[in-house]
């Protein structure tokens, strides 16, 4: 059924997906400031400004910071509600998973609009905790989804099987359904996280004074310069990236729950 | 499905806690969203911000132009996907898993870098245009920088990867039996592909439609950078109104017509997949 | 007295549709009893009942004298395999089988020595290392059956444990289920929708249809003698017709059978039948033979189908009074399909249910 031409797509598709980094990667290497193609002469200067460019070393502390911490507490209290959606029937569990579904389906850059205005409206909050709780919101379908895969996965039995035996249902988690999910409880913090440190649309409107995440001030840098620093910078994410992902995958099987 | 004594108060301690976040901090923010787009701040319940909305030239042809620019850029990504994962989905798994690998990476990787490098293409001392002046094609720089192809370019990259994915693992489910059984009814490749192929993939083509187009229309890296405020699209009307302008009226409608929109679009391929079955 | 009563439960899990009714079981000490229905009768919902994972809208669990009825599923003394054996798929085999000893909070040295004594019993010494993924199925029903014995409890139930191995592995297991049962003396309550599993393993089968009891008794007499309708279609009986009583006695009644006058046993749930009343008659394949239609009197048919299953000939006979399903030995006379034929009867091993 696969014909030639059909491999000939196949590479019209790879080129278009991945020749973008493959110029980002020469170019990050090249001498000339002005971005011209092709790149002239080697330097490693661009990856030097990266780290001297304190706009860059903060928000990626601040990036990395909310990362993981709306990362963490979308998950744990992700979690009960994919357990609830997994393990019982009731009714409204079609509304709770719509509720939870809905900042998916809601533009990122409305939502952070939205939650701006919101947020004014409670008064003063720190950028910080604006920040952590936007992300935590935009988080919750891919925790939920993904914790809900690897749930599905395991035998429903196996918890009634530790309560028989003496556990009670708090111990049963702990002890039989915890450690069966370990690999979709990384799966989801991986993506959970990846998620939130590329975030810009919601960032973009809660970011503030001195608080600004690593892509929005990517996109800020942009506005005035014109140097192959965000390529370098590009390129060191993208290694950032496929060594968490190869670590998880290594580590866990990550990849099944994706 | 197991059931259990006093299963309705475990369900609500396990969902509240989250549940009530997200009303909170996410369900009541797009109220108060909706409110203010229809209440003024000095008055009271009016619509004229739409009406203000849709009877503005520029903003009717932002609206236009982003609807135009999402249908395209999807368009390409299904002509680009379809045969592609076709052969992907027919592959040995092994290779398959390293080429899906190759198809979520740029998923994974922020949006700015990943339009940065259109810059590199598209720009006046670009890829294209040093080509284009060392062939002496043409004798100055063309601007492609802040047009719709550069955009177009940017978001069908962008968005590839989500028409790919659905539609690989739509194509996955279909048995190598049912294309034989095809072809040993006296389908040629063609008439298999259209009659068996397409039918049997299509939920994965409206879910990967869906998510490209909605994808497109709501971007916001993209079009800022490839279309500046030259071009504007509804995501960068929504910003120029909101922290330009500072007219949080109009900037609400602009939001709520954008999501209305994904909404629209949502709803309409959900019924398209429904009426298939 | 009996080691495990149940007394009335009812279970409803919508409204006025009780998936149990007034469900009503002694068990003695070491016995062990099927619950044998089709899917949605209430043997798994009884079972469950047992284990403390439904609470019945009434009725009451008693076991070894104490009420279990509002007691919480883990400090119930039970052991349960599931149909799924539901083993942890992260622990070894060893580990799995030590889970119920942990919890209990056996020494270390008590846990040791009981679960290898458990290992060895069920002949999985060598295996204790292994974690359940690299077992065959047979294994990973061993594994699970040990570790709902080790922890000694007063009641095994067994969901369905031999569903999902296949046929041959399935008799091997169901002999050494029993054996361990009768080795520890367990009181078992064994569920199943396989009647020749049921039967085989039992001292005793019930016979379950939508939420009720249909018969209780020992798996010879459920066999030789249904006495509702369902059982008897449940019990393998192929042959099925309806007749009107002649007369009735005691034990035995007369019915036409196509012209011919037969006497059978017969059960009766709504008294003793009168002249006139409706029976239905079921009769196994092999309690009935053929012959040449001009060599007997008996009822007369035509061969419509013959098929050959080594050391039987079965042959689908149309007569007027419906077509039967006969198995005859394949040495003996063989009809082509069209033979004009004459049916008889060994109304010995017929019978009669009036409803």
């Amino acid at each position: 059924m696969v014909s030639r031409w059909m491999y000939v797509s196949l590479v019209i598709l790879y080129s278009f997906l991945l020749g973008p980094f493959v110029i980002i990667f020469m170019a990050s290497f090249g001498a000339n400031a002005n971005l011209a193609f092709p790149p002239q002469g080697f330097t490693l200067d661009w990856f030097a400004n990266v780290f001297e460019t304190s706009q860059f070393v903060d928000s990626f502390w601040i990036s990395l910071q909310l990362g993981l911490s709306s990362t963490i507490v979308s998950l744990v209290m992700g979690m009960p509600v994919a357990y609830a959606l997994v393990r019982f029937q009731f009714s409204g569990s079609g509304m709770v998973e719509t509720v939870f579904s809905a900042p998916i389906l809601v533009p990122g850059l409305v939502m952070g609009f939205a939650m701006l205005n919101f947020f004014v409206l409670l008064g003063d909050m720190h950028v910080m905790t604006t920040l952590f709780i936007g992300h935590t919101a935009i988080l919750f379908p891919y925790s939920v989804r993904v914790i809900s895969a690897s749930l599905r996965n395991l035998d429903p039995y196996v918890e009634d099987a530790a309560v028989s035996l003496g556990a009670n249902r708090l111990r049963g988690f702990l002890l039989v359904v915890l450690p069966n999910m370990q690999a979709g409880i990384a799966a989801a913090f991986v993506l959970g996280f990846i998620t939130s440190f590329n975030n810009v649309p919601v960032s973009l409107f809660l970011s503030g004074p001195g608080v600004t995440t690593l892509p929005v001030s990517m996109l800020s840098y942009l506005e005035y310069y014109f140097d192959p620093t965000i390529a370098a910078l590009s390129t060191l994410l993208v290694i950032f990236t496929v060594v968490l992902v190869q670590t998880a995958e290594r580590l866990l099987g990550v990849s099944q729950f994706v | 499905m197991i059931r259990r004594h006093n299963q309705n108060r475990t369900i609500v301690l396990l969902v509240a806690p989250a549940f009530v976040f997200v009303l909170v901090f996410f369900i009541l923010p797009l109220l108060f969203l909706l409110s203010q787009s229809v209440l003024p701040e000095d008055g009271g319940f009016t619509l004229t911000g739409y009406a203000d909305f849709f009877e503005s030239r520029v903003s009717r042809i932002v609206y236009q132009r982003t609807l135009k620019l999402g249908l395209i850029v999807t368009g390409i990504c299904v002509l680009m996907s379809y045969p592609a994962a076709f052969v992907l989905a027919r592959m040995p798994a092994r290779r398959r898993s390293f080429l899906m690998l190759l198809v979520i990476l740029p998923l994974m990787t922020n949006a700015v870098a990943r339009t940065f490098a259109w810059l590199i293409i598209l720009g006046q001392r670009g890829m294209i245009n040093q080509t284009l002046l060392a062939l002496e094609l043409v004798e100055r720089p063309v601007r492609f920088m802040y047009t719709e192809t550069a955009i177009v370019l940017g978001l069908t990259q962008l968005f590839l990867p989500l028409m790919v994915l659905p539609l690989v693992s739509a194509m996955e489910n279909i048995p190598d039996d049912v294309l034989e059984a095809a072809r040993s009814l006296g389908a040629n490749r063609l008439t298999t592909f259209l009659r068996i192929i397409v039918p049997l993939s299509s939920d994965g083509l409206v879910l990967g439609a869906t998510l490209v187009f909605t994808g497109s229309v709501t971007a916001f890296v993209t079009p800022a950078i490839l279309g500046g405020s030259r071009l504007l699209l509804m995501s960068t009307l929504l910003r120029q109104e909101a922290v330009i302008l500072f007219d949080l009226h109009a900037a609400s409608v602009v939001a709520v017509v954008m999501i209305l929109t994904t909404l629209a679009v949502n709803l309409l391929l959900r019924v398209l997949r429904v009426q298939q079955v | 007295m009996p080691h495990l009563e149940i007394d009335d439960l009812t279970v409803s899990y919508e409204k006025d549709k009780p998936a149990l009714a007034r469900f009503s079981l002694d068990v003695g000490q070491g016995e062990l009893v099927s619950l044998l229905g089709p899917s949605g009768c209430g043997k798994t919902t009884t079972l469950r009942s047992v284990a403390g994972f439904i609470q019945p809208d009434a009725g009451r669990i008693v076991i070894d004298g104490r009420d279990y009825t509002r007691l919480p599923p883990n400090q119930r003394d039970i052991g349960l395999v599931f149909q799924s054996y539901a083993l942890f798929p992260h622990l070894t085999v060893f580990n799995n089988v030590a889970f119920g000893l942990r919890m209990r909070r056996a020494p270390r040295k008590v846990v040791h020595a009981r679960v290898t004594y458990a290992l060895r019993m069920v002949g999985l010494e060598a295996f204790a290392d292994r974690r359940p993924a690299q077992l065959s199925g047979g294994q990973q029903q061993r594994v699970a059956l040990a570790r709902a014995t080790v922890i000694e409890p007063q009641v095994l139930l067994l969901d369905e444990p031999l569903s999902n191995l296949d046929a041959r592995l399935r008799v091997d297991m169901r002999q050494e289920i029993r054996r361990l049962q009768q080795q520890l003396g367990i009181t078992t309550l064994y569920v199943t929708h396989d009647q020749v599993e049921a039967m085989s393993i039992s001292d005793r089968v019930v016979v379950m249809n939508e939420g009720k009891i249909e018969q209780i008794g020992a798996p010879e007499s459920i066999f030789a003698a249904p006495e509702t309708v369902f059982v008897a279609d449940f019990m393998g009986f192929d042959n099925h017709f309806s007749a009107a009583v002649e007369s009735a006695q005691a034990d035995k009644l007369t019915v036409n059978w196509g012209g011919v006058p037969i006497e059978l046993h017969w059960h009766s749930k709504v008294g003793a039948p009168h002249r006139g009343a409706r029976a239905e008659v079921f009769f196994r394949a092999d309690n009935a033979s053929l012959s040449a239609a001009a060599d007997a009197k008996g009822l007369s048919g035509q061969v419509i189908l013959h098929t050959f299953h080594g050391n039987e000939v079965r042959y689908l006979v149309e007569t007027e009074v419906g077509e039967f399903g006969i198995l005859q030995d394949s040495a003996g006379q063989r009809f082509e399909n069209g033979a004009e034929v004459s049916v008889q009867a060994q109304t010995q091993k017929w019978i009669a249910i009036i409803e």
